[in-house]
């Protein structure tokens, strides 16, 4: 580090060169992390700059709707608001049937700008909201990382998923929806997770809990979390590493999280009668067991122990089956839903529900999609797997299951290669830096030979071992630039596009752009009467309702599959019949 | 706490049994469940879901001007498509990328011959190399407007 910073020159003018070692790595940090976080945002905006600052796609078209009446009419009225201009007779609770953590975050930003008298645009603030979430997100992924393994490791894992494709294709400028700052609030609840781990502290367990519940307002996957912390909690259980740290910190996280979940309208009971949420009960359930077993049994004599310990066990486990099993029979705690059971059971939706089964998001994932998305990281994650495996710990046990879970679910729908995007990032990044970590040592820089003693054995089952040092570290930075270039250019070409506006290249390379959905919706807008109602198929509902302003029969929150059919049916009769 | 633990033994009569946990049934140990899960990798990233459900050919094949049917190994210009042995191929190369990496990392402890060093370093960076540079005439194969 000595080395390498003293030969910079203009470090040098700036008299860093006199810093001690800690001041110099500290600065270093910081510098990458600060281009890292600029990186992310920057990557971002090639729709803005060719395009527009405009909103993409379908879905968030709802969510930049529902921000612009959260700033207008304020907090209650958004709470309470019943939407008649969807679902036409039917209508849409809002407040009930959204995630309003997008909304309120945007809201909050343009609140605060305007506060200090920058006034911003609301669109602008949905537009920029994704990309600034980003580089909040490479932060955490390098604190997240740093816990992992070491700071090295963590600056790798930040600079990588601010490039990542898998990530960047949900996160572009535009593209408001809730996965944006979704990702951050896992990662921040996973980072504060593995923080109240490894110190058992019940300040660490609250800030995991309150993550939590930001996590739980902003998106659906948070069903996710709450299967993969029981899961790791069991894991540790299982591994016979379960201490009063991890006591502490699950029943803390279990209670307070479940409460906070609860104040969001559209999750409600849920976390105490869906079978989603079993599992984090049943952990929480068999942590107060375990714990009471250590407790008794570090009071009573061997003999007297065992006896209590098989009749209790035998007591819990046939009391947790009659009751679990009669309740499902009664069908208080209701079964897995459509989405999440199809990830269980893949054919479930080819076979049951073709509404799920038709959007492309949901098909299964190929080879392809994973070169695609990850480039180099396909290949380093099974090394940071070996690492992880070669010293096991509390931390590394969670990342190893969230790895594990992601790749399979990723590999059940192309949507979920959102969720693996990270862990591969910091898998990754563990591998990248074990194995330099190894190798850098290996490399004897020119000034260092003078240094060598003159007796020293050259170690005859090691040749060229500088040199084999240097190859590797050379290669690897060649892979990392590889990766760079792929990365920018999957951004440019394949996730840069803004699906309101089309863009088309004739034949002598002239471009011409396709802006027919905006100019049909300002259409209806001038054209109809204030109070018509638009027939279309739901793809287009959200857009509508946004940009037209009418009201409309079916939107793409499919929940009414009757209402749809209906409209289906309508529109492949003949006219008098449709009628 | 004995009057209810031999309540049911009233009714029951216990048989005289001799049974013993095999000795061979145990925990495994880490480097076992890390072969595990690189195994499911390696059939998750080959896209086995996607076979199982959308259930393609194992090659494609297209006609030649003569009447003839010649195999294609890529289902071209869509990355969200693949043939079984495609997927099957390439997720195989992602995971010898990875075992060249995890091969450099072993060649570094001490107590090699030499001749064992030399060996499992070059093995390493043949994998790694050749894996790497497979991969992307495969995905160039498949978009034939990569890195254009």
């Amino acid at each position: 580090m000595d080395a390498v910073v003293s030969n910079i020159p203009f470090l040098a003018k700036l008299g860093v060169y006199r810093f001690s070692q800690e001041k110099k790595e500290t600065f270093l940090k910081l510098l990458i992390l600060s281009l890292t976080a600029i990186l992310s945002f920057s990557t971002r905006l090639f729709a803005v700059l060719r395009f527009e600052s405009v909103i993409h796609e379908f879905d968030p078209y709802f969510n930049f709707r529902t921000t612009r009446f959260l700033t207008e009419e304020g907090f209650y009225q958004f709470h309470n608001w019943f939407d008649d201009r969807a679902w036409y007779p039917l209508g849409r609770i809002i407040g009930g049937t959204i995630y309003p953590g997008l909304m309120v975050t945007s809201a909050a930003i343009y609140h605060v700008l305007h506060a200090i008298n920058v006034t911003i645009e609301i669109r602008n603030v949905c537009v920029f909201l994704a990309p600034l979430f980003s580089s909040l997100t490479t932060i955490v992924t390098y604190l997240l990382t740093k816990e992992l393994k070491d700071s090295g490791a963590g600056l790798i894992s930040a600079i990588m998923i601010a490039i990542v494709p898998g990530y960047i294709s949900r996160s572009v400028a535009g593209s408001y929806d809730n996965e944006g700052i979704a990702i951050f609030c896992m990662l921040l609840t996973y980072y504060l997770w593995i923080k109240s781990i490894k110190t058992g502290s019940l300040f660490w367990s609250t800030l995991c809990a309150l993550a939590y519940f930001y996590m739980v307002s902003s998106w659906g996957g948070y069903v996710f979390l709450i299967n993969l912390i029981p899961l790791h909690v069991l894991a540790l259980m299982f591994t016979g590493r379960f201490s009063h740290r991890v006591y502490v910190s699950y029943c803390t996280v279990y209670c307070l999280g479940t409460i906070l979940s609860m104040q969001i309208s559209f999750v409600g009971f849920q976390p105490v009668q869906s079978s989603e949420h079993m599992a984090a009960f049943g952990a929480f359930g068999l942590c107060q067991v375990h714990a009471f077993v250590d407790y008794l049994r570090s009071k009573l004599t061997d003999k007297q122990f065992q006896l209590l310990f098989k009749s209790l066990a035998i007591t819990v486990g046939v009391v947790t089956v009659v009751v679990g099993g009669a309740l499902t029979a009664m069908d208080k705690i209701s079964p897995w839903t459509g989405r999440f059971y199809s990830l269980l059971d893949p054919s479930y939706a080819k076979n049951n529900i073709p509404i799920i089964a038709s959007v492309s998001e949901h098909q299964p994932t190929t080879w392809s999609s994973f070169y695609f998305d990850f480039q180099l990281l396909v290949f380093m994650f099974p090394v940071g797997l070996y690492f992880c495996f070669s010293n096991l710990s509390d931390a590394n046990i969670f990342i190893i299951l969230y790895g594990v879970t992601s790749i399979y679910f990723s590999g059940v729908m192309v949507r979920l290669m959102l969720v693996l995007a990270p862990v591969m990032c910091i898998m990754s990044a563990i591998g990248i830096s074990g194995i330099l970590g190894v190798y850098m040592k290996n490399i004897e820089f020119g000034d260092s030979k003078a240094k060598k003693r003159p007796d020293k054995k050259i170690d005859t089952s090691y040749p060229v071992k500088s040199e084999i040092a240097t190859g590797i570290v050379v290669m690897m930075t060649i892979l990392l630039l590889t990766y760079t270039f792929h990365c920018t250019w999957v951004t440019s070409e394949a996730y840069s596009s803004p699906s309101i506006v089309l863009a088309a290249s004739q034949q002598d390379g002239s471009r011409i752009i396709f802006d027919d959905f905006r100019e049909a919706y300002y259409w209806l807008r001038q054209n109809t009467p204030e109070d018509a109602k638009v027939m279309s198929w739901w793809d287009y509902g959200y857009q509508i309702t946004a940009m037209a302003n009418r009201t409309i029969l079916v939107d793409n929150n499919t929940w009414n599959n009757t209402h749809i059919s209906r409209v289906g049916q309508a529109m492949s009769s003949p006219e008098d019949k449709a009628y | 706490m004995e009057a209810i633990y031999s309540l049911p033994f009233f009714v029951l009569e216990v048989p005289h049994l001799r049974l013993k946990k095999p000795a061979f049934i145990k925990a495994p140990s880490a480097m076992v469940t890390f072969g595990l899960i690189l195994a499911s990798y390696f059939l998750v990233t080959g896209g086995i879901i996607y076979d199982v459900i959308v259930e393609p050919p194992s090659i494609g094949s297209t006609t030649d001007e003569f009447g003839h049917s010649k195999p294609v190994a890529f289902m071209q210009y869509r990355v969200n498509g693949q043939y079984i042995m495609e997927g099957l191929v390439s997720s195989f190369l992602f995971v010898l990328g990875g075992a060249g990496f995890i091969i450099l990392e072993r060649s570094n402890i001490s107590g090699l011959t030499r001749f064992n060093r030399i060996m499992l370093f070059s093995f390493g960076f043949f994998c790694i190399i050749v894996s790497f540079f497979a991969c992307r005439v495969f995905m160039s194969i498949k978009l034939p407007g990569y890195l254009r």
